[in-house]
């Protein structure tokens, strides 16, 4: 911007400078501490009023759907835990998933079920990682901590199972690499026992306060109709007040036989995301409970070839219900050890497409907000 | 009556005392930082970290080169005769690994088809930052099998 | 009095003394033994206390329990680079943080941090005490803003215009309940000046506190808003404009703002422990029973209840989420405002019938 003030006083006392409407062009990242990585978004503002928001991305491409073709299946599944970095087991769990229906395996049970366990501590911690970085741009610095302090728990564990606290690589096309360390199930189970004091605690903070509801009520209301026609899945689109979980709808893993509830909103406002989230968290600790209570012992892999081929012109869909929304892998096989060609359907993209809508009329303090609300990782939008 | 008190709770602030109170309990809490150069925090059992080579157990079968994704152990081998036993042997030429691109998958050490095995991850090693990358991150045999941290996870470990 | 300063009074000869060496030590002392290591003090307790809300130790690197950190950053900040931008208009570039950092120190001159000459001590605990004290302060208290519009305005960024904007328009409002909320101690005591009002609270057997309460929550609450503290600081909104006014400043003239900042946490505090929680004096400032607590000197009051504030201060920071721009307007001219008046009418009211003015 050159000095606008300036400007005008180089025109003389004209008319512009007793009053002057201009709309003003505002770079909002790809630095900018509120845009969770490196999204970018060019603004148009009337003063703080938001009239038009574009989304720029690509700050991230890695090219990671060509790196898949270049690959076993075997290989990729580290790969997928780049995309979406805070929920790499569900990105693990959603493209064995696929590759296991391409090649036609059968899961044991101890592994669907440890496989479950982990997808859902995976959707406490990136639920986790969501409050804190959406309360921090709300201001509320505090709950920041205590969500990384449960975190930790969750990648103390994962660490013990796997080897790894953030890029997992935890599942294999047919099963499991490990089966659980002797002692973990105890660990577990402590955490369980322990976490629901620990959302109460974030709720004491948020839920009620006073000022948190003036940031979120109303603000970015998105009607069920419009998330449906922009595709958006997860808590954003049961925010709306959509009845639909792939974890009901289609269940996969152990999801049929464990008993939990699917939260859904009235208003589709920040605050009905908010309230949708949490209670996630609540029925996921729930699962995770059941599943341990489930475990028997048992054969973690299945009976697999020891090269991996798809049939020619085999090709498959298989999306699961991730911690942001409906996380799919579409892959094509020609035959060889290879995928032909495999396209990922990523949640936070998809959810991403809604921002502008939301924005439409806001002003710049909920534009932070509900960039928050839509809880996206630019790693899975740039892929 | 429940409209008289919310409107009783909202006078009196009920909603901001009771976060200030949640945040003030915590402040009297035992604190959950590690200090790290004192305090040195121990992997798991299984915590993938930097790598550790056995030359004597290694087969040269090159799978886990051709395991790892991003294709960076480089190995060459060529055979030999063994002047003790007269038989033919590979022996290592060249087992490099450019741990700056490492990504600690851990496929490798999956691949790896000795018992126990030859490469491994496990020694619990994870303090690897450098001031030059190409002298300190790419590893070569000798130092592969310098890192005598830990040995190969044993069964009763990891079960 | 020490023997130097009485042959410093019998070299420069009285008149001189009174009027100019005397305040100019007080001046100094105040500046460089209270104002300045409370200031960054404040910063390493501030930390200090929220790592603890937090989870977390907060800083303990430099020096015991971090002691040595606020020298350590003042250190830093003064040889840090000290970047002007092509664009920036340069003068009100530099003149920015003068004006922010400047009234707050000057306010410091009629806080009466301890009573008068001859109770504690042979000097008096300030520096002077003006009869018009309490518009003094609320005078000086404005021209701070004006350092903040023009650092935002100056830096020619748009998230620091925005955080100009911001900042301007949220102290205009909250001085207004600020300053109303202020008339009620006023008229209790009938004096502008803060020692006045300090000796008012020892013949009313009680701190304004009790009569005030309304009064006092408007100005906490307006204050915090005055400093731009959460849950009010939108001016520097990290998350929303990057830093607002001082995204462009760096170095010395970025730790002024700062300095600007905590020494009006500083002086809000003063002025409420003053004008609300009796200064100097002791809990029930009358009462026989207690008269134990007058062990404790007057200027350790002072400090035990402005530290009780800056507590609170740095307790909403760390839980309090922040409010939007049109709703801190919304709570500024909708609820405080009108509070403030009825608050002012109600003292009013209940002085004249006290006195007897309705018979």
């Amino acid at each position: 911007m050159t000095a606008p003030f300036a400007q005008s006083f180089d025109d003389g006392l004209s008319d512009s400078l007793l009053h002057r409407e201009e709309e003003m062009e505002l770079n909002f990242g790809p630095q900018h501490p509120a845009t969770h990585g490196v999204l970018r978004l060019k603004l148009k503002v009337d003063g703080e009023r938001i009239i038009d928001c574009y989304p720029i991305i690509g700050y991230l491409h890695r090219g990671t759907e060509k790196l898949f073709e270049l690959h076993p299946f075997f290989q990729n599944v580290p790969h997928t835990d780049r995309m979406d970095y805070v929920a790499a087991a569900t990105n693990n769990l959603a493209y064995v998933g696929a590759v296991e229906k391409l090649v036609g395996l059968v899961v044991p049970p101890r592994a669907r079920y440890i496989r479950t366990i982990l997808a859902e501590l995976q959707r406490i911690s990136s639920h986790l990682l969501w409050l804190a970085t959406h309360a921090i741009d709300i201001g509320a610095m505090t709950p920041f901590f205590y969500c990384f302090r449960e975190r930790e728990l969750i990648l103390d564990l994962f660490e013990q199972y796997c080897g790894a606290r953030l890029t997992l690589n935890c599942m294999r096309p047919g099963g499991l690499p490990h089966d659980l360390p002797v002692g973990w199930d105890e660990k577990c189970r402590a955490f369980v026992d322990d976490f629901p004091s620990k959302v109460d605690e974030y709720e004491g903070l948020l839920t009620e306060n006073r000022i948190w509801k003036k940031r979120t009520v109303g603000v970015g209301v998105l009607d069920p109709e419009t998330a449906i026609d922009y595709g958006v899945t997860g808590p954003m689109l049961r925010g709306s007040g959509v009845q639909w979980d792939l974890r009901k709808a289609l269940p996969y893993e152990a999801y049929g036989e464990v008993e939990f509830e699917v939260p859904i909103g009235k208003n589709g406002d920040t605050y009905d995301r908010y309230l949708v989230r949490m209670e996630e968290m609540r029925q996921a600790n729930c699962i995770v409970a059941q599943c341990l209570e489930m475990l028997s012992p048992g054969p973690i892999m299945a009976k697999r070839p020891r090269v991996m081929k798809a049939g020619k012109d085999a090709e498959v869909y298989h999306g699961i219900e991730g911690p942001k929304g409906e996380i799919g892998f579409y892959i094509v096989g020609d035959g060889t050890p290879n995928p032909y060609r495999c396209h990922v359907r990523p949640p936070s993209f998809i959810n991403l497409q809604s921002l502008p809508e939301l924005t439409k009329g806001q002003l710049i303090a909920d534009l932070v907000a509900l960039i928050g609300t839509t809880d996206i990782v630019l790693g899975e939008v740039d892929r | 009556m429940s409209a008289l008190k919310r409107f009783a709770d909202k006078i009196m602030l009920l909603d901001l005392f009771a976060g200030l109170g949640i945040t003030f309990k915590n402040m009297l809490k035992k604190k959950v930082t590690v200090q790290y150069p004192e305090e040195r925090w121990e992997p798991a059992h299984r915590f993938r970290g930097m790598f550790r080579l056995d030359e004597d157990r290694c087969i040269k079968c090159t799978i886990c080169a051709k395991d790892c994704p991003i294709d960076i152990i480089y190995i060459d081998w060529h055979q030999e005769v063994n002047p003790e036993t007269n038989k033919k042997e590979k022996v290592l030429d060249r087992f490099d690994i450019d741990v700056q691109r490492c990504m600690f998958c851990g496929l490798c050490e999956e691949g790896c088809p000795t018992e126990p095995k030859s490469i491994w991850l496990t020694t619990k090693t994870y303090e690897l930052a450098s001031y030059d990358r190409w002298s300190n991150l790419y590893v070569d045999m000798d130092e592969l099998q310098e890192w005598k941290v830990r040995p190969a996870y044993t069964d009763e470990e990891i079960a | 009095m020490p023997s130097f300063l009485e042959s410093l009074r019998g070299a420069v000869g009285d008149t001189l003394f009174y009027w100019a060496v005397s305040p100019a030590i007080k001046i100094l002392v105040l500046l460089f033994l209270m104002v300045l290591p409370l200031i960054t003090y404040l910063v390493l307790i501030e930390r200090k206390v929220l790592g603890f809300m937090q989870a977390r130790v907060g800083p303990n690197r430099v020096g015991p329990w971090g002691l040595l950190q606020p020298i350590a950053d003042v250190m830093k900040l003064l040889v840090k680079e000290d970047t002007l931008p092509r664009q920036a208009v340069k003068w009100a570039f530099v003149l920015g943080p003068c004006l922010v950092v400047a009234p707050a120190f000057i306010i410091f001159s009629v806080i009466p941090v301890g009573p008068p000459a001859g109770e504690f001590g042979n000097l008096a605990w300030y520096v002077t005490d003006v009869n018009t004290g309490l518009l003094l302060i609320i005078a000086l208290a404005t021209i701070g803003v004006y350092g903040l519009i023009i650092g935002g305005w100056a830096s020619n960024s748009k998230f620091s215009l925005m955080g100009g904007l911001r900042s301007a328009a949220q102290m205009i409002s909250y001085e207004v309940p600020q300053g109303l909320a202020l008339v009620g101690p006023l008229m209790l005591a009938g004096t502008l000046s803060l020692v006045g009002i300090v000796e008012a609270q020892k013949t009313a057997h009680w701190w304004y506190i009790v009569p005030q309460i309304v009064a006092f929550f408007i100005y906490l609450v307006a204050g915090v808003a005055e400093t731009n503290r959460n849950p009010f600081d939108l001016p520097e909104a990290e998350s929303e404009l990057v830093a607002g006014f001082h995204t462009e400043y760096s170095g010395m003239r970025f730790a002024l703002f700062f300095l600007g900042e905590y020494a009006n946490m500083i002086v809000i505090s003063a002025v409420a422990t003053t004008l609300f929680l009796g200064g100097w004096l002791r809990p029930f400032p009358n009462a026989a029973a207690l008269g134990f607590l007058d062990v404790i000197p007057g200027p350790i009051w002072f400090f035990v209840k402005m530290f009780v504030f800056l507590f609170a201060y740095i307790w909403f920071r760390g839980t309090f989420p922040r409010y939007r721009f049109d709703q801190l307007m919304d709570l500024g001219w909708k609820w405080m405002i009108p509070l403030a008046l009825a608050n002012i009418f109600v003292t009013a009211l209940v002085k004249l019938w006290l006195s007897g003015g309705f018979q």
